[in-house]
């Protein structure tokens, strides 16, 4: 049995609600705070280590090395920006970033049109049983394997035994039949198709909790108001799940621009260096050609845009809601 | 699901067209699927032979063959994962309690070095984060994995449970201190056991996310036996490159595992994900 003085130091520091004891608390001075603190420090311990050595110290070796020369061992030289002049000239890089933006672009419609639609009909279903098991179908994908997906997909770009050349015999198209990997003209369009049409998990499942949060009563006055489908979307559904989206886009962003998975098992970059894109180039010149200050840069100039991009997104979309 | 059982007011008299087209969707979506399983069970010249259809008789072999490869890849996945997750839950309901009940010097600085890490893509670590590992003598061992797997998943999982326990009324804690009880059996019998659905999420975000995590393994991981599945199917897929079945045939054992925790979990994962707990 705890003696009452104990309970009330206990009480002193749970935080809600502010009461006169923390009050007094904070007045005390830090290095004593701090020591009185000290099993909480513990508690911390293992977290924040990790943390300094698996993610501070790499995030800051990849800004302080992006300014050397450095093989990842004993080859280590200041050179400077030489780095982010080298990208600015360096042509792979270029054709990387190119692709990159009609990849996300593509994406990024894809992957919001698409879920966006299943969701929108998933919900207006008469049949609770049957919307319920829908949602099940579309999520049950994600029980495969990433990477397994982009192997089947290898199998129906293949070229002798494609699923998608099959197929266009099958219907007497045959001389559309291509090797779709390996043409640089088909290659982009065909990693963008991949996975088509299956919908991202997340990306699917936060719009369908939007979707589902809208009150009935908007939805029956836009009823007796006479509002169709295409009003009801336009009006009513897409603006009041306009977060819920922003956030879907965000996300796609985010992935496929540091995602290169993809890349990697599908081309590896080819045919050439058509495919490319900036991720796949970081992880080629730390891993291939051992350029880790070369990729250490590349690695930074996405960080920045990435960062860009979800601020430029939040302003925009809060921006677009109090507006 | 109680959303789902409320009347809605629904466009058009019929579900028909919804259903047809949601059918044709779904159609296109597991096509692919359908005609992997199909070739799992032929053999070469079938598959050669008959690319659509299915065809007597039925390869077994190609199951048994591919299993004898696969099997080592889901049991370190297993292991990697499994790993994983168990220090993510305890790290994280430690941190997170801590964050959420206690006010202590330099805890919001604390806590924004958690958080902004939100913002650090893996691609920017990647190298220099490999360098590192390797430097601590980590490369080809579980520990390279797990490591990094855990840091990672650290950050996020953290957030949440601290937004959990913060939602926990006071009362409840008060009522366990009015009985005697210490922190940590505060903490063991009444936060833990009340935080059970978010531990659940945090180790379902973890399990997808190492589990078909391939760039990591793929730098760190060189020994066969100590692939993960995902890095392992990439090698299985170029060691049985034109055995179609016995490839397909691992294919499709390897989406098993998940496909059990999915069965079991999956009616938790999609009401604690679309019931409006996530706002942007």
């Amino acid at each position: 049995m705890l003696k009452r003085p104990t309970l009330v130091m206990l009480r002193r520091f749970a935080t809600s609600p502010p009461d006169t004891k923390i009050e007094r608390e904070s007045q005390s001075a830090l290095p004593l705070r701090m020591w009185r603190a000290k099993w909480l420090y513990l508690a911390l311990l293992i977290p924040v280590a990790m943390l300094l050595v698996f993610e501070w110290l790499p995030a800051f070796s990849a800004l302080y090395n992006s300014l050397y020369i450095w093989n990842g061992g004993k080859v280590h030289f200041y050179v400077g920006l030489e780095h982010y002049e080298r990208m600015l000239s360096d042509r792979t890089f270029r054709v990387a970033i190119t692709n990159l933006l009609g990849f996300v672009f593509f994406r990024v419609i894809m992957q919001t049109v698409l879920p966006f639609f299943a969701a929108e009909m998933i919900i207006n279903l008469r049949s609770a049983r049957w919307s319920y098991w829908w949602k099940i179908i579309f999520v049950f994908p994600m029980v495969v394997p990433t990477i397994l997906n982009y192997l089947i997909w290898r199998f129906i770009y293949n070229p002798q035994v494609g699923l998608l050349n099959e197929g266009l015999k099958l219907i007497g198209l045959e001389q559309y039949a291509q090797a779709w990997l390996g043409d640089p003209n088909t290659v982009m369009w065909a990693l963008a198709f991949v996975r088509f049409p299956w919908l991202p998990t997340l990306q699917f499942l936060i719009i369908l909790g939007g979707l589902q949060t809208i009150p009935q009563e908007v939805h029956e006055s836009a009823a007796i108001d006479g509002a169709g489908f295409w009003r009801r979307l336009f009006y009513i559904d897409i603006p009041m799940t306009k977060r819920q989206i922003t956030l879907a886009m965000i996300l796609t962003m985010l992935f496929m621009t540091q995602r290169f998975d993809l890349f990697l098992v599908m081309t590896d970059g080819g045919p050439g260096y058509s495919s490319m894109v900036p991720a796949l180039q970081l992880y080629q010149s730390a891993f291939h050609f051992l350029e880790f200050g070369y990729a250490s840069a590349i690695g930074v100039v996405l960080f920045v845009a990435m960062l860009a991009l979800t601020v430029v997104n939040l302003r925009v979309s809060a921006g677009a809601t109090t507006g | 699901m109680a959303s789902l059982n409320r009347k809605r007011i629904r466009l058009g008299n019929h579900d028909l067209p919804f259903q047809l087209v949601l059918l044709a969707f779904g159609i296109v979506t597991f096509f692919p699927l359908v005609l992997v399983i199909i070739t799992s069970f032929k053999s070469n010249t079938q598959f050669y032979h008959n690319f659509w259809l299915p065809e007597l008789p039925l390869h077994f072999g190609n199951y048994s063959s591919a299993l004898r490869i696969i099997w080592r890849y889901i049991v370190n996945s297993v292991l990697y994962s499994g790993s994983t997750i168990c220090l993510i839950a305890m790290i994280a309901s430690v941190a997170g309690y801590v964050f959420a009940r206690f006010i202590f010097p330099f805890k919001t600085a604390l806590f924004l070095g958690f958080i902004t890490l939100i913002m650090v893509p893996g691609v920017l670590t990647l190298a220099p984060r490999f360098v590192l590992v390797r430097d601590l003598g980590l490369v080809n061992t579980p520990g390279a994995l797990i490591s990094v797997w855990v840091s990672g998943g650290l950050v996020l999982s953290t957030w949440l449970m601290r937004s959990y326990f913060e939602s926990l009324p006071q009362e409840l804690f008060d009522a366990a201190y009015v009985d005697g009880a210490a922190e940590w059996q505060v903490f063991i019998y009444v936060s833990v056991p009340l935080a059970r659905p978010m531990i659940a999420t945090v180790a379902m975000t973890t399990l997808i996310s190492t589990w078909n995590d391939l760039i990591w393994p793929l730098v760190t991981i060189t020994d066969k036996d100590k692939m993960p599945l995902a890095m392992g199917l990439m090698q299985f897929s170029s060691d049985f490159e034109t055995d179609w079945g016995t490839l397909f045939a691992g294919y499709v054992i390897s989406s098993i595992p998940l496909l059990c925790v999915f069965a079991v979990a999956m009616r938790q994962f999609i009401s604690g994900l679309t019931s409006g707990s996530i706002k942007a």
